[in-house]
């Protein structure tokens, strides 16, 4: 039987696969934990999944130096916006100019190759050095995150756009920002929608670690409330927070990215 | 019956064309308002060339004029009507591919827009599908979208390019019927390449015959009655003109 092909029976046996998958995997993480099997380190490594469902809880309850962890969450989550948001508004901009000079097209492809080789946290302790410890550091490495891989996408979309919905769109007067906007942006929504996936997961890791090594006191984040949880040898809390970070993680893929995938490029049948 | 279209003396070369000569040299020709004219001519002669000059999509030395004045770049009163089905805009539906190039060209009364918009489609028999995307569609209901886009804007001229040529025989003959009765009804001058002589003598009030460098070579009115089918009387002795001028040395 050929299971990619039967549609809705795949999906109900992929969907059962991974559960009993999920299941056998905690049911394995219980029994080390219950029988410690690593001796006295055992609690430190695995925590029951009883107490690492109690230290959930705790996290949003009790928290971290007074504070919920959705209070690091929201922190997080309002440095990543700021950061998204300038970045992918940069990238259009920029991407957008790049179509109406020759000379700034030229450098601003050389400049995204350059600086898309670059990992953010690299560049973190020159940032310090500039801006000093604060939230906009973050800010900036989510938008080094996001700007570059935006870019190139776009501008790989804008070159990819069939000479013919040019033609169609000029043949009824479209021409300059009016043809930008009408025809070439929504003909490269596949590449821009795949610049926003990398991006995002760009930006996230970049965040987290960011947080990590070091965390701002005025601005918190999640990052900040892990690394924070294994100095004090919370584990079974770092381990319920590894899980909001995966659940933040399956927000983000299925209740944005997809949807918007899913009303664009999917239902255009242009998908790449 | 009056002049639409005007072309004097037009000479058309590619800059990157290695041996430099003209595609188009010295061509002449003039249109009748709501004139159907087919262009016939081997591959490479510049029928595509002369109505994307026409069309306004290349440069060129000599003159196109177009009711009066010259023509210089592209406008919505002359639609090109391209051979690939791939014309349409995937990211609008078949009703917005329609309604969009309407509402660039300055007709801002959505529920007027509607009612053209129905219209043309129902004229191409597509009613049914205006919220279908064209990735939904076959190939002969795009090119009639194609077609119902071109009709909505009721442009001076329409330029087709080979619209039917890569569709299958049956979806071709239905389409020549639909395209030859909305030129009977509508207001509209057609210039229509093709390969085909049947389809030029079906459609055509007029066939031209061009050869390399754009010389027309053949040029006659074709007067017979429509609907014309292979049996119509005529038919044989003007196919057979025309399969001459196009094969003439
Ligand atoms: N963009 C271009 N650059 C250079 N040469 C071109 C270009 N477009 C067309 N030509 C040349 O112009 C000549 C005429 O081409 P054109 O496409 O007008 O022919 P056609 O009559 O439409 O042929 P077909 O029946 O195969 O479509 C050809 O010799 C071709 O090589
Ligand atoms: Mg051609």
């Amino acid at each position: 039987m050929n299971r990619s092909q039967s549609g809705k029976n795949g999906f109900v046996y992929k969907l059962s696969v991974r559960i009993v998958f999920t299941l056998v995997v905690l049911g394995i993480w219980e029994y080390v934990a219950r029988a410690r099997l690593l001796g006295p380190r055992s609690e430190l490594i695995f925590p029951s999944l009883e107490s690492i469902g109690a230290a959930f809880v705790r996290n949003f309850v009790k928290g971290y130096a007074h504070l919920s962890l959705w209070n690091y969450i929201g922190n997080s989550m309002k440095l990543l916006l700021a950061g998204l948001f300038i970045g992918i508004a940069l990238a259009f901009v920029f991407s957008g100019l790049s179509t109406v000079s020759r000379t700034f097209s030229v450098i601003y492809n050389y400049v995204v190759s350059v600086c898309d080789l670059l990992p953010g946290v690299a560049l973190l302790p020159v940032v310090i050095v500039i801006f000093g410890v604060k939230s906009g550091v973050i800010v900036f490495l989510v938008v080094h995150a996001v700007i570059w891989p935006m870019s190139r996408n776009i501008m790989d979309g804008f070159m990819a756009v069939p000479m013919i919905y040019v033609e169609a769109g000029r043949n009824i007067g479209l021409k300059g920002a009016s043809l930008l906007f009408k025809v070439y942006l929504p003909a490269s929504t596949a590449y821009i929608v795949s610049g926003l996936k990398v991006g995002w997961a760009r930006a996230w890791r970049g965040l987290i670690s960011a947080e990590m090594i070091f965390g701002i006191a005025s601005c918190p984040g999640i990052g900040l409330f892990i690394n924070q949880m294994r100095t004090n040898m919370n584990n079974a809390e770092m381990y319920a927070t590894l899980i909001v970070i995966i659940i933040i993680g399956v927000i983000v893929q299925y209740g944005i990215l997809s949807p918007i995938e899913k009303n664009t490029v999917k239902k255009w049948g242009m998908s790449r | 019956m009056s002049t639409i279209l005007e072309i004097k003396d037009l000479h058309k070369s590619f800059s990157d064309n290695p041996d430099g000569t003209e595609v188009l040299s010295s061509l002449d020709l003039e249109v009748e308002k709501n004139e159907f004219l087919c262009i016939l001519g081997h591959s490479g002669c510049g029928k595509t060339t002369l109505l994307r000059c026409i069309a306004g999509f290349e440069s060129f030395t000599g003159q196109v004029i177009l009711n009066g004045s010259a023509v210089t770049s592209p406008s919505p009163d002359r639609i090109m009507v391209f051979q690939t089905f791939e014309q349409l805009f995937p990211w609008k539906t078949v009703f917005g591919n329609v309604d969009f190039p309407l509402k660039q060209t300055g007709h801002k009364d959505k529920a007027e827009r509607k009612r053209v918009v129905e219209d043309a489609l129902k004229k191409v028999r597509l009613s049914e599908y205006a919220h279908y995307y064209p990735h939904q569609l076959s190939g002969g209901m795009k090119q009639r979208v194609a077609i119902a886009r071109a009709l909505a804007l009721k442009p001076k001229l329409i330029l087709m390019d080979e619209p039917f040529a890569a569709l299958d025989a049956m979806t071709r003959r239905e389409l020549q019927n639909e395209l030859l009765l909305l030129s009977q009804t509508e207001d509209c001058t057609i210039l229509f390449v093709t390969h085909n002589i049947q389809e030029a003598i079906i459609l055509g009030t007029r066939n031209i015959v061009l050869h390399k460098g754009g010389k027309i070579v053949y040029d006659k009115r074709n007067d017979m009655e429509k609907p014309i089918s292979p049996s119509s009387e005529g038919f044989g002795r003007i196919w057979q003109e025309m399969r001459d001028a196009i094969y003439m040395e």
